[in-house]
């Protein structure tokens, strides 16, 4: 179904109804089961992912290694590396969206999604922190309607988050795009934020992931043709996209601290005013 | 377990600057529709929302410090666990979320929840994962698994005897994979790694009972490092005499209560020493369970149903809580259409024990 | 599972300190490629590319198929990547490794989904039959930066590359060999090349163009961009590793397009060369004679 954006230049607003630095509605939950270290579910409008997070620790024998012959001193078996591993798995369910098609495991677009989150939320993680150990974070998705990467970074930072796990800072991530396809070179076309599956599939788009505050970049994924000159307005608008998404995240976790913190679960920490040195 | 995925509703916080912030826009769209008016738009949204953020944390004590905040930019404080140092600007940051806490000039971030850290003297209930030829691999709940060298256990036939390569032969024998036990953390290793060690008569292979895993230490309730994380307790109807170990790591096993070794030391000073030599290497490593009552197991299965039913209900698990908690279950079953034999713990009776329990 | 031997921790200071220094093992600019060569052979549509140690074949080869049920009109384009134990021990037949995905992925997005095979005119009766163009890529030798060298070869050989000549009367579908009828080449709409950044240091303030593979062990991250000389982005994937500032993957990108202009001028001339090549031989012009005749 071809999307209709001749629309746009009239009314400025896209087919949701959102103007163009608009985000659609982002809904978050942690600890969302009880049985793992940590979890979360989010909502980035229609796309609807949920995440757990095992570990970090370490996985037992190897199936088919012969029982470890060292005897003393740490390691053994196990993961030999010096950081911990970060294992991403991807699970697209065939509900998801409108073509009930099965995805197989080793569908090689399900496998560039897990590589790309397991490597950028590895740079931010600080794996060094536990030896041979994997952290394991399992991600599935329930409902997709575009911007699957950015809602799956987001989901696993914040079931990290709620796993203890410490990191250098969120990893936040969301899409942009420009109302312009590739050929045209108007200069008026704008860029959007956070593209759902419909524009998604008509308009150029990128998927931008930032470290926190900074406008450090972890993860560009472009996937359509675009002109060159369309990049810088469509980047500078995710990477602001991704400090928006930042702030709601946050106040996820806050608001969970919070609410523990009035209940008495955890105990109180100091405030840092009262941190007054002797 | 359960998943629970609660009805999307509005962020208050979220809301309120999203609708100033579309007011904003909607005032000057007429005007203002270039991509550089726009930017400024974004960016006084963002800035708005930070304010608003640091203030509200400045407002409430019941805020939390999350990743990449900065905790303090004083380079007289030291940093510790929970937290980094940016090498730029020398300012401490908070690498988990979770609260603040200090000593002396060592500032640490508790995490709301984190998985078991272990540390010297920790007594922690494990299951062996994995046998080796000098030592068992044993999962804690910490993120690496702690090992149990030979020379750590009991062996039988003397408490204080050598090991001997006969041992080693038999070492499925002691533990085999699956065998929880009980020990206490003897060294760290650098990297964080513990060892164990079973060599006192209280420690060893666990039976007769069961086996309840609760979240570990820190937030969502959870087992706490206290006086007392072993005892036996009289249980109701007849139930006889039950233990109760609370390993710090979160691992909680309720079982039978059987004499101890303990016990039998006593009663071995009249009956000769070697009486007791037979009886501890008999029973210290068997894997049959004795004999239980069905009143002994109903009041096993109630008294772990307390313990889910803290650890859902974000309450700690200790010695106090868990005996209150099991009287209260006790009294609630009296009164239940089912009698002694309504275990069930769960959704509106488990809020309604907490509740009890919170309320004194 | 043989495993890459990872470098050790002083080789590793070694190669980072001195590119801190900014000297790099062989000596070469942080933006130069190393002397990037492409030959052809004697079939059409095989690619031949060198990228100092790194070797890479593609070939190129068609038949006749019958279309996807949900695309009549479009042929069937296919590219599929081998990287067997002949270019590194790590990797192992039948099993692919992350490198191998990635590698695939990205020539299937930077040629394929950037349209640069006109698929439509490989249609030849709507719904029943069509061409199927599939290009192999064969990593011979792996020194780094297999990705831009694979993605050049793939589009050497596809511009190399004649299908037979066909015609439709009547409803018949006719074949030519060679020997009947000269073969034409495929519709060819934009030449798309990777260039691969990679990232060094604490923050990725660093940036090489084409690393070896010594770079590539201790490099932090890495972003491949794909462009044509049109200034038309085909792709970025800068799949996650450290963070690197915004503006740096802008200028990145900048420079990426000076070398594709360079790619393509270079493509264009050797393959300029190698039909001029076969000219020479005389084989199309006996060919026009036999057809005069």
């Amino acid at each position: 179904m071809p999307l209709d954006t001749s629309a746009y230049s009239l009314a400025l607003l896209r087919v949701d109804g959102r103007r163009w630095n608009e985000l659609r509605r982002i809904h978050a939950q942690i600890r969302t089961q009880a049985a793992a270290d940590g979890s979360s579910y989010l909502e980035m409008g229609h796309t609807k992912v949920m995440c757990v997070v095992n570990g970090p620790s370490e996985p037992g024998p190897r199936r088919g290694g012969v029982g470890g012959t060292s005897a003393a001193g740490s390691g053994g078996g196990g993961g030999q590396s010096k950081d911990a591993e970060v294992a991403v798995s991807v699970v697209v369910a065939g509900f998801s969206s409108v073509d009930r098609k099965r995805r197989g495991k080793n569908d090689k677009r399900i496998l560039e999604l897990q590589s790309t989150i397991s490597s950028a939320l590895g740079a931010s993680l600080h794996t060094h922190l536990f030896p041979h150990s994997t952290i394991s974070i399992s991600l599935h998705v329930l409902s997709l309607d575009g911007s699957l990467l950015a809602a799956l970074i987001n989901a696993a930072t914040l079931a990290c988050v709620d796993a203890g796990i410490p990191m250098t800072d969120y990893v936040a991530a969301c899409t942009a795009g420009s109302t312009s396809t590739y050929a045209a070179n108007d200069e008026s076309a704008d860029p959007l934020l956070d593209l759902n599956h419909q524009e998604e599939q008509e308009l150029p788009g990128l998927t931008v992931a930032t470290l926190g505050d900074s406008d450090r970049v972890a993860v560009l994924v472009c996937e359509s043709r675009v002109q060159v000159g369309r990049l810088e307005g469509m980047l500078a608008v995710g990477v602001d996209g991704c400090k928006q998404v930042r702030g709601i995240i946050d106040r996820v976790v806050r608001d969970k601290g919070r609410r523990m913190l009035q209940e008495g679960t955890v105990e109180k920490g100091v405030g840092l005013e009262d941190m007054d040195l002797d | 377990m359960p998943i629970t995925i609660l009805a999307p509703k509005p962020t208050r916080q979220a809301h309120s600057h999203n609708g100033h912030n579309d007011d904003d826009a909607m005032s000057d769209s007429g005007s203002d529709s270039s991509g550089a008016g726009g930017d400024d738009d974004l960016d006084e949204m963002v800035s708005a929302a930070a304010a608003a953020g640091l203030k509200s944390q400045r407002d409430s004590k019941y805020e939390i410090v999350t990743p990449g905040e900065v905790i303090t930019d004083d380079p007289q404080w030291m940093r510790g666990h929970g937290t980094y140092v940016n090498p730029a600007t020398s300012a401490i940051i908070s690498s988990v979320a979770g609260t603040v806490s200090r000593t002396n000039k060592l500032l640490s971030v508790r995490p709301l929840r984190a998985r078991y850290t272990p540390e010297v003297g920790d007594l922690v209930v494990g299951r062996i994962v994995e046998v080796q030829a000098k030592r068992w691999r044993v999962d804690v709940g910490a993120t690496q698994l702690a090992s149990l060298p030979l020379s750590a256990i009991n062996l039988p036939g003397g408490i204080l005897r050598k090991r001997t390569e006969t041992d080693e032969l038999q070492i499925r024998t002691f533990f085999a994979e699956g065998d929880l036990l009980i020990a206490e953390v003897q060294q760290l290793f650098q990297d964080g790694g513990a060892v164990l060690h079973t060599r006192s008569l209280k420690y060893g292979k666990l039976r007769n009972g069961v086996f309840v895993a609760v979240s570990g230490m820190g937030g969502g309730g959870g087992v706490v490092r206290s006086r007392r994380q072993v005892w036996t307790m009289d249980a109701a109807n007849g139930g006889g005499q039950i233990d109760v170990v609370l390993g710090v790591n979160g691992f909680v096993w309720i079982s039978k209560h059987v004499e101890t070794p303990e016990g039998l030391v006593e009663k071995a000073a009249t009956t000769g020493i070697t009486n007791l030599e037979e009886s501890v290497s008999a029973t210290m490593y068997s894997s049959q369970n004795d004999r239980i009552e069905v009143d002994t197991m109903r009041e096993i299965a109630r008294l772990r149903g307390v313990v889910i039913a803290l650890v859902e209900n974000g309450l700690r698990v200790d010695e106090d809580m868990l005996i209150r908690g099991y009287h209260e279950a006790v009294e609630m079953a009296m009164v239940s259409a089912d009698g002694l034999d309504d275990l069930y713990l769960g959704g509106e009776k488990g809020e309604q024990l907490a509740a009890v329990l919170t309320g004194i | 599972m043989p495993r890459e031997a990872e470098p050790s921790l002083n080789e590793r200071q070694f190669v980072l300190q001195a590119l801190q220094e900014n000297l790099r093992l062989d000596s070469r600019e942080a933006d130069r490629y190393r002397p990037l060569e492409v030959t052809f052979g004697d079939e059409y549509g095989v690619a031949k590319v060198s990228l100092g140690k790194t070797r890479v074949l593609a070939k190129a080869s068609a038949e006749v198929t019958v279309p996807y049920a949900d695309r009549p009109l479009d042929g069937v384009f296919q590219i599929a990547t081998e990287l067997s134990p002949m270019a590194s021990p790590s990797f192992e037949v039948n099993r692919p490794t992350e490198t191998e995905v990635l590698l695939s992925r990205l020539l299937e997005k930077t040629v394929r989904r950037s349209g640069a095979l006109d698929t439509e005119s490989l249609c030849l009766v709507a719904g029943q039959k069509c061409w199927s163009v599939r290009v192999d890529v064969h990593v011979l030798s792996h020194d780094g930066n297999v990705i831009d060298a694979s993605c050049f070869a793939v589009v050497a050989a596809l511009r190399h590359f004649r299908k037979p000549d066909t015609s439709i009367e009547g409803g018949i579908l006719t074949v030519y060999t060679p020997a009947e009828r000269e073969p034409v080449p495929l519709g060819w709409l934009h030449s798309p090349f990777c260039v691969t950044w990679s990232y060094f240091g604490e923050e990725g303030e660093m940036a090489l163009l084409d690393a070896t593979r010594a770079e590539e062990q201790v490099r932090v991250g890495s972003c491949t961009i794909s462009l044509n000389r049109h200034g038309e982005i085909c792709q970025i994937a800068k799949l996650g590793g450290t963070p690197v500032e915004a503006v740096i993957l802008l200028q990145c990108t900048a420079i990426a397009l000076t070398k594709v202009k360079e790619f393509s001028a270079y493509l264009d001339k050797k393959l300029a060369e190698d039909i001029k090549r076969r000219d020479a031989g005389g084989r199309s012009a006996e060919l026009t004679a036999e057809n005069d005749r």
